[in-house]
């Protein structure tokens, strides 16, 4: 069953941390690479990140998401290695071409910012159930229906993905065409997205009634299945990742 | 005392027409521990009923309100839907969009409404537990919810509601979109919490379960209570069908032998109270004949298909399909939809061939093959995107190149045909599901092919709803095309189709005559299908052979 | 509809969100299927700010941009704020009469796609110096640089070739989408009918 997340179960440290730790993790690590704008320390964090993803056991899932954003990285080294207004110091020529040293030295720090971003979120999402997340943001104050809403996201998008293969098959057997000129193709779009738009907001409907029967709006205090997860050192993190991110932040504005 | 009293009860949906009302002047009350059946055809306003009982109507719906309905002492009026839901709990249709979304397993599932009223953890296991077994539904608690089949995850719909403990439990149509395997799950549940007492009020179609659980019947049409009565009381009334309604087997039965009982003048209702020394003459009616139409030819020799490499869901298939409608049986997953997906190229077969009146599918595209083969799906809302009815019928016919005028001339005819003259003009999903099932149906229809397929064209449908797919059904062979059927529902096969094919594991088991064909106890064993409920009967009522049509028993004075 | 700003959303409002998402999903998942140039990823967001109004649409945009990040692509992230400000646009000026017929209608497009690409010029400037990725929009902003215009000029003109026609389109879609819409699904998710006592 697919249930639309990139969590990997594993067995390690890293998994048994506090979800809002990583959260603090993730929020740190990215804010930082762009508040420092040394090469250097960028990639230190960087190699931070993907040493807690090694530990995690997770490292090799990190590469496909970060292929995700490869066209973002490839337009940002070949536009910023030509093109960046900084053009002075000439690095080499190829052909008639020439290429800065600037440009590139700017490439390459966004290419490290780009995929410290991508795997500090993936240091939260390779290593955290969905549910446990929004689980811990419902202990934190978080609205149990707005945390109804982002767990069924999850669950229903698969289940209208899987509705595609039947409204093909609907559509073609009454002679629709889904190959051919631009037009033709466009044309095929909204008998294709119609009827998911149509069964999705039908559907809206029923399982309105579905919560409401079943308390949804109750106004009383609720109550909670699963006991709280405890995790284990979840202030002590918070507190350590606070304390380097603050002494990183007067590093920056002081030297 | 009574758990619930409904006293004079109106309503009007908003943005509806001020002189029409879903429910109008209804009372009655329901005592504890009865078992209440909700009869009417599909716009009777038995789904309102339930909205009304449990609250959304008004609280949800608006609207306009009149009358009272107290839950016990509590006024619904008065209270949120929240308060009520502790006290009625609601199943409904669609098994689907009853689960939440947002739990994991149907442990969690079932655990959410506890949550949202506040139920100490330690009660909420006891409860889930409890609730798990009255459903049968204990190996599944790991299970994701959506992984599950309809009848399983319509359990946990119920489950999930008798987890909070109401005084009542309200079902609505809780098999209609279920195959005959996952409703009898269901009835099977139904019908131990009744024996436990529980107290129930059951919207349905199938008029046989009533006929054996319930205490009385409520009848509505067009918003009003008919007759509140006894289930033989409410099934012997004559005008039973110009309400909508189909009385069980045994009562059409009883009525065309004419025995009733003297003292009340009812009929019988189920099997166990028909009178032992009846004397049944039994005579096969033969009705048409060999067919005398010509139609399209499909010969499918060798015919091979599996979606993964190695695992066949069709097996070396060979059939020549032509002449009187076909109906095509079994269970489910024994590859009937994929069998008539390759007759209509939207699979390609691995192995094998079909041939169409001399040309290969293989050499066609399924867009191509449009024009000849028509194949109507079990589920409209995976077509229906248009505005208008009309609209939507004309969208296959524009694409298969008739001309506009055609194409609405045609859109027309077919919606006549299919009873829906007149909604051309409104939107599809503003008309029941049952409508919407007929109005995908006249969208193929009106791209006049050679051949029609239907896939489960009776499932949801009333009694006039199944009528009238009988009537299209002859129509269209009166018309020289060919029709083939896939269903579940064997009282229509007996009655609609002179040859059958029943389909276990990817393979036939067997081909011929219907009355052969449910004769054939071995394959239908094997394919896991039941003979019709007049079959049944008349063979408890010590016929030996098989017994298709209800004019085909009669006593025996009658022939003297 | 009293007011549009009520943060008291009724549960089908609520459902409506995923349901949306859902729909932006399925709406890019079928433009690749058809090799459309364009994503059509918003349709969703837009139908449910003109259903629901600018706070459902923003929370749908928010939330659409979430989940997207946490399921298949991190950057998603970074203009969850683009989709909640056309969320906001969509359903103010939806609620303000800016969908009552079709060139009204292109003008909300237009506009959505403007605002988009001011909102998400800073973003990109700040996250990547300026680029889009998405290859046409690119080449546009390396030309203009390489004129020497300033950098904040080129990465908004990067932004307004990839949102304004996408936004156009998926605007016109959805109004149309819109207007088909049965009355029951139409007056679901207004949270202020009254019950009337007959």
């Amino acid at each position: 069953m697919n249930n639309m997340t990139l969590y990997v179960k594993k067995d390690s440290p890293v998994h048994l941390v506090d979800p809002l730790t990583k959260l603090l993790f993730t929020f740190f690590s990215i804010t930082l690479t762009y508040i420092v704008s040394n090469h250097l320390a960028v990639l230190l964090i960087l190699l931070c990140t993907f040493t807690i993803l090694v530990a995690g056991k997770v490292f090799k899932y990190i590469l496909p998401v970060i292929g995700v954003s490869f066209l973002l990285i490839l337009s940002i080294i070949i536009v910023q290695g030509f093109f960046h207004p900084d053009r002075e110091t000439l690095l080499f020529e190829v052909g008639p071409i020439p290429i800065y040293k600037e440009g590139f030295s700017i490439a390459f720090l966004i290419t490290l910012r780009v995929v410290n971003m991508v795997s500090a979120f993936g240091v939260l999402i390779l290593t955290t159930k969905p549910d446990d997340l929004v689980n811990a943001l419902l202990r934190k104050g978080l609205s149990p229906r707005f945390g109804y809403v982002l767990l069924s996201v999850l669950q229903i998008i698969p289940q209208m993905i899987a509705l595609t293969g039947k409204i093909t098959d609907a559509q073609r057997a009454r002679g629709m065409e889904t190959e051919g000129g631009l037009w033709l193709r466009f044309k095929s779009f909204i008998p294709l997205l119609g009827p998911v738009i149509l069964n999705s907001l039908n559907e809206t409907r029923e399982r309105s009634i579905a919560l409401e029967i079943r308390g949804f709006n109750a106004k009383g205090p609720r109550t909670y299945l699963h006991k709280h997860e405890t995790y284990r050192y979840g202030l002590h993190l918070k507190i350590l990742l606070t304390v380097i991110f603050v002494a990183v932040v007067v590093w920056r504005f002081v030297s | 005392m009574s758990v619930l009293t409904v006293t004079n009860l109106k309503y009007r949906y908003p943005a509806q027409d001020k002189s029409i009302f879903a429910l109008n002047d209804l009372s009655f009350t329901v005592g504890k521990g009865e078992f209440i059946g909700i009869v009417g055809r599909n716009t009777a306003g038995k789904t309102t009923l339930c909205y009304a009982l449990s609250g959304l109507v008004p609280h949800f719906f608006k609207g306009a309100y009149g009358g009272d309905v107290h839950i016990g002492v509590m006024d619904v009026l008065s209270y949120e839907i929240s308060d009520i839901a502790a006290k009625v709990g609601l199943v409904f249709e669609n098994p689907f969009s009853q689960m939440t979304g947002a739990k994991f397993t149907v442990y969690d599932e079932i655990a959410f409404g506890l949550e949202n009223l506040g139920i100490p953890r330690e009660e909420m296991h006891e409860r889930i537990r409890a609730s798990m077994q009255l459903l049968d539904i204990e190996g599944l608690g790991n299970k994701n919810p959506f992984s599950l089949s309809g009848g399983q995850m319509q359990r946990v719909a119920i489950a999930s509601v008798i987890a909070m403990k109401p005084d009542i439990l309200i079902l609505d149509e809780p098999t209609s979109q279920l195959d005959p395997e996952g409703a009898e799950e269901v009835f099977r549940v139904v019908g131990k919490m009744a024996e436990g007492g529980m107290t129930i009020i059951m919207v349905e179609q199938k008029m046989e379960k009533l006929a054996a659980y319930a205490d009385r019947i409520l009848l509505m049409h067009d918003g009003k209570l008919i007759q509140d009565g006894k289930p033989a009381e409410v099934f012997s009334r004559d005008d039973l069908e110009l309400y909508g309604v189909e009385p069980p087997m045994v009562v059409k039965v009883s009525r065309t032998l004419q025995v009733r009982n003297e003292e009340t003048g009812l009929y019988p209702i189920t099997q166990k109270e028909m009178p032992a020394e009846l004397d049944i003459a039994f005579h096969v009616v033969e009705t048409s004949g060999k067919n005398t139409n010509t139609t399209s030819e499909i010969v499918v020799r060798n015919l091979h298909f599996g979606y993964e490499n190695g695992n066949d869901v069709i097996r070396g298939l060979n059939v020549s399909l032509q002449g009187e409608p076909i109906a095509i049986i079994g269970q489910n997953g024994a590859g009937k939809t994929t069998f008539v997906k390759l007759l209509k190229a939207l699979l390609t077969p691995q192995r094998g061939e079909i041939v169409i009146d001399g040309v290969r599918s293989t050499d066609s595209t399924a867009a191509k093959l449009a024009s000849r083969i028509g194949l109507i799906f079990q589920n409209p809302n995976d077509q229906i995107f248009k505005n208008k009815v009309i609209d939507e019928v004309m969208f296959g016919p524009l694409n298969i190149g008739q001309s506009p005028e055609v194409a609405t001339e045609n859109a027309k005819a077919m919606l006549e045909l299919v009873g829906l003259a007149g909604k051309e003009e409104e939107n599809p999903y503003d008309l029941s599901l049952a409508e919407r099932k007929m109005v995908a149906m006249a969208s193929i229809l009106a791209m006049d092919t050679d051949i029609v397929i239907f896939d489960e064209p009776t499932m949801g449908q009333d009694y006039s709803g199944k009528s009238k797919v009988k009537e299209i059904i002859h129509s269209l062979y009166e018309q020289g095309k060919l029709v083939i059927c896939i269903l579940h529902d064997m009282d229509f096969v007996a009655d609609t189709f002179g040859r059958t094919i029943i389909f276990s594991e990817g393979g036939m088991v067997f081909d011929g005559p219907t009355r052969e064909a449910f004769a054939q106890e071995d394959a239908l064993r094997a394919a896991r299908v039941e003979q019709p409920h007049l079959t049944q009967l008349a063979r408890k009522l010590g016929y030996e052979g098989i017994i298709l049509k209800e004019n085909e028993l009669q006593t025996a004075n009658m022939f003297e | 509809m009293k007011s549009m700003w009520s943060l008291k959303l009724s549960t089908a409002a609520l459902v409506l969100i995923p349901a949306a998402i859902g729909i932006n999903y399925l709406g890019k998942l079928f433009a690749s299927l058809l090799k459309l140039p364009l994503w059509v990823d918003s349709i969703g967001t837009v139908l449910a700010s003109m259903l629901a109004g600018p706070i459902v649409g923003a929370i749908a945009g928010i939330v659409n941009n979430v989940v997207y990040g946490f399921t298949t692509d991190p950057v998603s992230f970074v203009y969850a704020i683009t989709s909640a400000v056309i969320g906001l646009v969509t359903g103010i000026m939806a609620y303000k009469g800016w969908i009552s017929n079709i060139g009204k209608a292109i003008v909300l497009g237009l506009a959505v796609g403007f605002i988009a690409a001011t909102v998400s010029t800073p973003l990109n400037i700040i996250f990547w110096e300026g680029t889009t990725g998405n290859i046409w929009g690119d080449a546009l902003f390396a030309t203009m640089l390489a004129q020497d215009m300033p950098l904040w000029l080129a990465s908004f003109a990067d932004s307004i070739v990839v949102d304004v026609p996408d936004k156009v389109v998926t605007v016109l879609l959805s109004f149309l989408i819109f207007k088909g819409l049965p009355k029951n699904v139409k007056n679901m998710y207004d949270n202020t009918g009254e019950i009337e006592r007959i």
